[in-house]
This record gives C-alpha cells, sequence and structure tokens, in this order.
C-alpha cells in the first residue's frame, strides 16, 4: 500500500482550486477591471472598448444609409433628429473614441513592434496632450461654437 | 524510479536537510514522506544571504568545518550547475589590524586544501571598483553565490522525481508512539484543515531551530541553541564576486550579491523561541556601518528588506551570543541517549554542507533500518529547480 | 505579543508592535469545505512592517491556520506573491505605511489557488519554454587588457577555474539600470533578474481572459535566450515565441512591467521578442537584437 492514501488531504489536493480574477465579474472580464492598474492597462482596457463601440456605429451607420434606399422624407426626419444638439453630443463621444482608438493604437503599434519601447510613456502622454486638444477642437465644432 | 527497499522513513521539516536527506535516501531506494509545515526552505534556509562557503572564513580558528566546506563547496558545483554565480570571493584588508589576519588566513586556507591567492589592493580593485578605496591587501578564495532556495529545489525535485512524497503545509504536532518505539506522526493538513496520521519505520527531525521543539513530542532531549542575525537586502548590485572582511567573525562582516541586490550580513544573539523573532534598528545601522568599510557606496543605498533569520547551533545555551557554538552539524540517535527507537535527529550545520550533512544522517537511518546502500548524492547531477513545479513522476 | 530576551546592544524593536493598527482582510480557503471567505484581524504595525510580517504575526498569535507562502524575506525567491489592496506585490517588501487603515489581502490572480493565500505555481511554470536556465554573463565584456587568460593558479596547489564564459557584446538594455560605478574589468556571471514570482502573470489582462496564452515571464525568459543563447538555437526560441498562445497574444498592456518587483522589464522583453520575429534576419551568430 502506497505511503501516499495514509496522508490526509491527498485527494484533496489533487482537485482543481479556484483562480482568483480581477474585477467582480465572470473570469473573463479582468481586463475591463481598472482598478489597480497602470495607465498601460487601462488605456488597453478604453481600447477594446471604443473597438466595440466603433464596430457598433459602423453597423448602426450602415443601417442608417440604408435609410436613403426608403426614400427622401424618412431620410429628412431621421436627419432633424440626429442633428439637435442633444444628439450631437453623441457625436463628440463617437469622435472622442475614435481618436483616442486611433492615437492609441498608433502607440500600440510602435510599441508592440518593439520600436520605441523606451519612449512608450512620452507617446503616451503626447497623445493624450494631441487627442484632447483634437477632442475639444472637435466639440467646439460640432456643437457649433464655430463655424 | 520506484522505491526499492520496504522502509519508510518520515522527514519532519522541509529544508535544505531535509531536502538532502529526502534525496540521498530516494536515491538509495527507500520510500521517503517529507512533510514541513509551511513551504519548502520557509524556515532558515530560505534567509541565509546566499554565500557558498569555500570554508576561508572557518579556515582559522575550525580547521575542520573549512576542509568540510571546500569539499562540499567543489560537489555542489558539480552536482548542480548553473545554480552558483562562480565569480570567487575576496578577503578584504580595511585597515592595518586586518592586515595581521592574512597569514592565519592564508595558512589556514591551505592547510585545509583551500585555494587561495594574494592580491595587491590595486588588483583587488580592477577586479571589484566599488570597494573601499583605503583597501591595504586582498585575498580570493573560491566562494560562490547561490539562490537558497533554489538550490535546495533542485534536491526537492529529484527526490520527488525518484519517489519521494513531499508534502509543504504538513505540520506535525504530535509523534506516535509505542513501548519506546515512535512510529509515526500525527499531523495537520493545512490545505484541508482535517488531522491524520502518518506511519514510518524511522521519523527523522529535520526541523532545523525547531528540533528541539519537535523532539520533545516523542520525550527525547536535542540541545539547540537557536541563534538569529539579522541581514539587509540594499537596492543596487556593488560587487559580482562576495567580499569578505579579513578578520575574526563578526558583525556585518560580509556583503553577498544577489541579482539586483547586496546582502549586508550578520549579527548573532540567542532566542528561546525561533519563530518570534525580531529585527532591532540597531543592528541595521551596524549593518550599514560595517558593509560600508567594504564597499563605501552601502552607505547610501536605498534598504529593499531587513529580516532575521536564526541558525540551529548545536549546543546548550549557556552561550552569549552564538558565535561560540561550532558550526559542525550533528546526527542524535536518540535509541542511544534517551532510550526511543525509531527516531533520530540532524541538526545544526552550514548551507553549505547540506549534502554532507544529508549523507551522514542517511548512513545513520540505513543501519537503523537494515539498508546497505552507498550514498551516490556526491555524483548525481540534479534535476533544475522548476522539475519541482512538474507534475511529479508517479512513485 | 511574546516575551523574548532583547539582543545585545539596545532595546527590542519588534517589527510589529508600537502604537499603530491596521485592519487585514485577508482571504481564506480551505479544500474539503468550500468556502471562499474573508476574515479580519487587528495587527499592531511598526514604520519597517511589511504585509508579510503582519501575515506571519496573524499566523502566530491569532490563527494558526493561515497558510501563507514565503521563504527568503527578502525579495529574492519570489514566494511571497499576493495582491495587496488589488495590487500585485510581494509581501515581504510591501510596506504597510503604503497603505491604509484597513488593507485587503488575496492571493495572485490567474492562478489556482491551493488554500487561503497560497497559489500553485505548476500552472506558472508549464508555461516556461523548455529550458531556461538562470545564470547568464554579467553582459559586460572583458576589456582583456592584461591578458588575463581565465585561468586561476592558487597557493595549495588547486586549480581553479572560474566559469568565464566567452566574452559577450554589451547587450545595454536602457531599461535595465542597475547601479554600478563602472562596468567590471573581468568576465562575470550572475543570476537572472526574474524571480520567478508570477507576479506578472496575475497583473496581465490577457493572462485574465486566457488560461493558454504562456504569460509575460515565459516569454521575457525567451527573450533572454535571444539575448544570451547558452546553447539554445535561435531559431527553436523564435519557433516558441510565434506560436499563437505565445507573443502576438501580448496586447502591449505593460501591467507586467509595473507589477514586476525584479526589474525583470518583462514588456520591454516581449517587444524585442516581437521586434527579431518581424524584423530579424535570419539565424544571426552574434546573437545581436
Amino acid at each position: 500500500m502506497s505511503a501516499t492514501d495514509e496522508l490526509p488531504g491527498t485527494a484533496e489536493r489533487e482537485q482543481p482550486g479556484p483562480i482568483r480574477h480581477k474585477g467582480p465579474g465572470p473570469g473573463e472580464s479582468g481586463w475591463l477591471d481598472p482598478r489597480g492598474r497602470g495607465h498601460g492597462g487601462r488605456a488597453m482596457a478604453l481600447h477594446r472598448v471604443t473597438g466595440l463601440v466603433i464596430v457598433f456605429y459602423l453597423y448602426l451607420h450602415l443601417g442608417v444609409l440604408s435609410m436613403l434606399l426608403i426614400g427622401s422624407s424618412a431620410w429628412s426626419s431621421f436627419l432633424s433628429v440626429v442633428t439637435a444638439k442633444s444628439f450631437l453630443a453623441f457625436e463628440v463621444v463617437l469622435i472622442a473614441a475614435v481618436l483616442f482608438h486611433g492615437i492609441n493604437g498608433i502607440r500600440v503599434a510602435f510599441v508592440g513592434s518593439g520600436i520605441a519601447v523606451t519612449r512608450e510613456r512620452a507617446m503616451f502622454w503626447a497623445g493624450t496632450v494631441i487627442g484632447t486638444i483634437a477632442v475639444i477642437f472637435a466639440a467646439l465644432h460640432v456643437l457649433g461654437a464655430l463655424s | 524510479m520506484h522505491p526499492q527497499h520496504d522502509a519508510h522513513v518520515l522527514i519532519v521539516g522541509g529544508g535544505a536537510t531535509g531536502g538532502g536527506l529526502a534525496h540521498d535516501l530516494a536515491l538509495r531506494g527507500l520510500r521517503v514522506t517529507l512533510v514541513e509545515r509551511g513551504e519548502v526552505t520557509s524556515g532558515t534556509s530560505g534567509r541565509h544571504h546566499g554565500l557558498l562557503h569555500s570554508g576561508a572564513r572557518y579556515a582559522v580558528g575550525d580547521r575542520e568545518a573549512g576542509v568540510e566546506c571546500i569539499r562540499e563547496n567543489m560537489i555542489l558545483k558539480r552536482i548542480a550547475p548553473g545554480t552558483f554565480e562562480c565569480n570567487d570571493g575576496l578577503f578584504v584588508a580595511v585597515c592595518d589590524e586586518d592586515l595581521e589576519y592574512i597569514e592565519p588566513l592564508i595558512e589556514g586556507c591551505t592547510g585545509a586544501g583551500i585555494p587561495v591567492q594574494r592580491l595587491s589592493a590595486a588588483e583587488a580593485l580592477r577586479l571589484e571598483p566599488n570597494l573601499n578605496p583605503d583597501l591595504k591587501a586582498a585575498v580570493r578564495v573560491p566562494d560562490a553565490t547561490v539562490d537558497p532556495m533554489r538550490l535546495i529545489l533542485r534536491f526537492f525535485a529529484t527526490a520527488r522525481h525518484n519517489g519521494a512524497d513531499i508534502r509543504p503545509y504538513m505540520e506535525v504536532i504530535g509523534l506516535l508512539a509505542h513501548d519506546g518505539v515512535v512510529t509515526g506522526a500525527a499531523v495537520h493538513d493545512h490545505v484541508t484543515g482535517k488531522e491524520g496520521e502518518i506511519h514510518a519505520d524511522l521519523v527523522v527531525n529535520a526541523a532545523g531551530p525547531w528540533s528541539e521543539r519537535v523532539a520533545a513530542m516523542a520525550g527525547a532531549q536535542v540541545p539547540m541553541t537557536p541563534s538569529p542575525g539579522v541581514l539587509l537586502a540594499l537596492r543596487g548590485r556593488y560587487c559580482n564576486m562576495v567580499i569578505n572582511r579579513m578578520h575574526k567573525s563578526g558583525d556585518g562582516d560580509i556583503v553577498v550579491p544577489q541579482r539586483g541586490l547586496s546582502i549586508i550580513g550578520t549579527t548573532s544573539w540567542v532566542v528561546e523561541d525561533p519563530d518570534d523573532l525580531s529585527v532591532p534598528e540597531d543592528h541595521v545601522e551596524r549593518m550599514y556601518a560595517e558593509g560600508s568599510k567594504l564597499i563605501p557606496a552601502l552607505r547610501h543605498a536605498e534598504r529593499r528588506a531587513a529580516w532575521a533569520a536564526a541558525r540551529p547551533l548545536v549546543g546548550s545555551a549557556g552561550a552569549a551570543t552564538g558565535r561560540e557554538l561550532s558550526r559542525t552539524f550533528q546526527t542524535f540517535d536518540h535509541a542511544n541517549q534517551d532510550g526511543i527507537e525509531g527516531f533520530v535527529t540532524i541538526t545544526g550545520g552550514k548551507a553549505t554542507t547540506l549534502r554532507g550533512m544529508a549523507e551522514l544522517c542517511a548512513d545513520v537511518v540505513c543501519r537503523k533500518l537494515g539498508v546497505d546502500e552507498p550514498c551516490r548524492t556526491h555524483q548525481t547531477v540534479l534535476l533544475p529547480h522548476t522539475a519541482y513545479y512538474s507534475e511529479a513522476v508517479a512513485a | 505579543m511574546s516575551e523574548e530576551k532583547p539582543p545585545p546592544g539596545g532595546p527590542t524593536v519588534t517589527q510589529t508592535g508600537q502604537d499603530d493598527t491596521r485592519r487585514f482582510r485577508v482571504y481564506r480557503y480551505k479544500r474539503g469545505d468550500g468556502g471562499e471567505r474573508f476574515d479580519e484581524f487587528e495587527v499592531p504595525v511598526g514604520p519597517y512592517t511589511t504585509v508579510l510580517d503582519a501575515l506571519r504575526w496573524i499566523k502566530q498569535h491569532k490563527d494558526p491556520s493561515l497558510a501563507l507562502r514565503f521563504s527568503c524575506l527578502h525579495a529574492s525567491c519570489g514566494t511571497c506573491g499576493m495582491q495587496v489592496d488589488g495590487r500585485e506585490a510581494l509581501g515581504c517588501v510591501c510596506s504597510v505605511q503604503d497603505h491604509g487603515e484597513e488593507i485587503t489581502v488575496e492571493p495572485l490572480a490567474n492562478l489556482p489557488v491551493l488554500t487561503d493565500l497560497v497559489v500553485e505555481m505548476n500552472g506558472f511554470f508549464r508555461r516556461f519554454p523548455h529550458e531556461h536556465p538562470i545564470i547568464r554573463s554579467s553582459g559586460f565584456s572583458a576589456d582583456g587588457e592584461d591578458g588575463e587568460d581565465g585561468e586561476l593558479h592558487l597557493e595549495g596547489g588547486h586549480e581553479v577555474m572560474l566559469d568565464l564564459p566567452s566574452p559577450v557584446p554589451l547587450h545595454h538594455h536602457p531599461l535595465h539600470h542597475h547601479h554600478r560605478a563602472a562596468p567590471p574589468a573581468v568576465d562575470f556571471v550572475r543570476l537572472e533578474d526574474c524571480i520567478e514570482c508570477g507576479l506578472c502573470l496575475s497583473a496581465c489582462p490577457v493572462a485574465a481572459t486566457s488560461h493558454d496564452y504562456v504569460g509575460p515571464a515565459a516569454l521575457a525568459a525567451a527573450e533572454r535566450l535571444l539575448e544570451e543563447p547558452r546553447g539554445v538555437k535561435r531559431d527553436d526560441v523564435l519557433a516558441w515565441a510565434s506560436r499563437p498562445e505565445g507573443v502576438w497574444r501580448c496586447h502591449v498592456g505593460l501591467e507586467c512591467t509595473r507589477a514586476c518587483p525584479a526589474d525583470a522589464i518583462p514588456a520591454e522583453r516581449i517587444m524585442a521578442l516581437r521586434r527579431e520575429l518581424m524584423f530579424g534576419g535570419p539565424d544571426d551568430k552574434e546573437g545581436k537584437r
């Protein structure tokens, strides 16, 4: 008889144990939890979220364009909704999402190819500054302050 | 590899001693179970500064220890290649008083068979530019740096792959005895919270500074004096060689590089309880002061950690600081001294001599169990430490 | 607090003692009784108390059933990895003074829990390339000025050869800071920086999602094999790294380098590995990056 049979807990030790994961949701959502993360992890989470937003918007946009097939009256009434100031605010959010995804994407493309890795922090802040200015400019333009 | 003999040995304690012994006995074909209350090497064995002694430090006062050390030093480098920074060590004289030690040091080393080389101050500074520029002379010896845990894990890995059952998080809470014969141990499993019993033909107490406590569970005596010391880890790798102060053993007389850290050690005092060790700030300050006599830049290096570890010194408390007791190891067959069969204690020793200690104890164990197998650990290359974490070959 | 004889030379200043007290919320899990839960303990702390000191105090004085993993107590063995207030740290160098009144301690993420704060490291080591030696050259070339031949002729009649590897080109990684006054004049060897602690795997957002991803530590180990082959073939390393669960799963979260307590810079090494795969030529004997 093997000695291991005598030891308590042998069977229990062979079971798979629970895995701790970040985030309150199911295990696979750990990437989304920004708590305890640095700028890199947060940027990555936001990159994924904005990516989903952009994909969603693309489908929405195509669906909307298909209204042109229905007729000009349907299109006109649609336009009156989407050109309202309140709705334009969503446009600014969308622009911010696209800008973030694009600028961060450039940073990720460089760093992820092993180029300018030591200047990653600088790229992040430069991108933040450029992106923030661009979003402010877009907001002012879209919401009518500039013409 | 399957155990070839029926005899079952239970080893209490998962440090260097337990690991070395588990490996030796498993290699001789015995059935081995080892239990450790925490993670392996979580006692004293994992906490030392990572020095693989050349034996030079002991050759002057304790020639026997010096001979043991250099022999084990060479064996370990052979059986565990790729685990040591074999960069040698320096004994450095920073004042004229230190220079008085150079001849006894060289003579002691030569007598113990420890290779030595005299260096001028300039040669020493060329090797180690961060040394005290006022140093007078240096002596080079084959010290090496080791990662304490990873070396010991190699023994555990090899033992495991040879069929030993290594069981961390299983604490011995009592020893089972019948008619003056120890038959096993009562254990508490920290993984499940359950208790149970392990039966064995022989129990070996390899619990380091806790040996006295474990022996008492069987009514046996072990004269153990836990003797802690403080060590200090500073950020920055200020040397590649081990830097020793050229004088008699004292506080803070060694600097050992460990990856990106420099370790300064150590001090010495005696305690009753090896579990509750303080880290007095004045000892930390002493490390800074003594260490910067060897490498001045250490004075301003950032503290990474300060900790204490209890040496398992064999001998009774009567010693004031612990430095008076010998660093050699001893095996106690409790049948001889306490009239208790089936129970052996091995304790004392230094990290460098773990394999030699295990050989001595394994010989005693095999003799008691009537197993006639020679020791082969001096020539068996150990598995890499990562093998400890792969699924063990089924016994 | 147990009484103990003070060491000579001054009053005892225990690591856990003095006026400050913190509340620790500690994750508990024992197999067989099912529950994962958090236990709370009030712990006296001092100016240098680490989270591991506090946990060991709890085990010693409040709950001996608390299972902990530790060994060296100075960020060298890498065994005491845990999450403290949701952030990866080695308990032995995580100062209580950097945290608030209540401190939450959990095991590392993305590896199965054995018990309480101890995770099973088998899964971590399984991800590594088959060979990953832990000794390397110190990274500086021998100056060769006085023709040292690497052989040491010593008194006592023993010859001891230093394990000098052949001189390697200087791989000065700009992010690799080690405080040195000057490069050593002789080739020395040293242990790799990586202490295999698993903090990077716990912090990695991709590892949170994918159990197959080999993770930052394994990829960094592969990159170090490119830097200094030590007998491993470059093509084998690149083939290993370019598998689907290898280097391309990284999404540049950079959390691994942030979590690393040992300056092993895994993120930078992963990017270097990717650069090699994309722009590196065929087997380059000099091992240049």
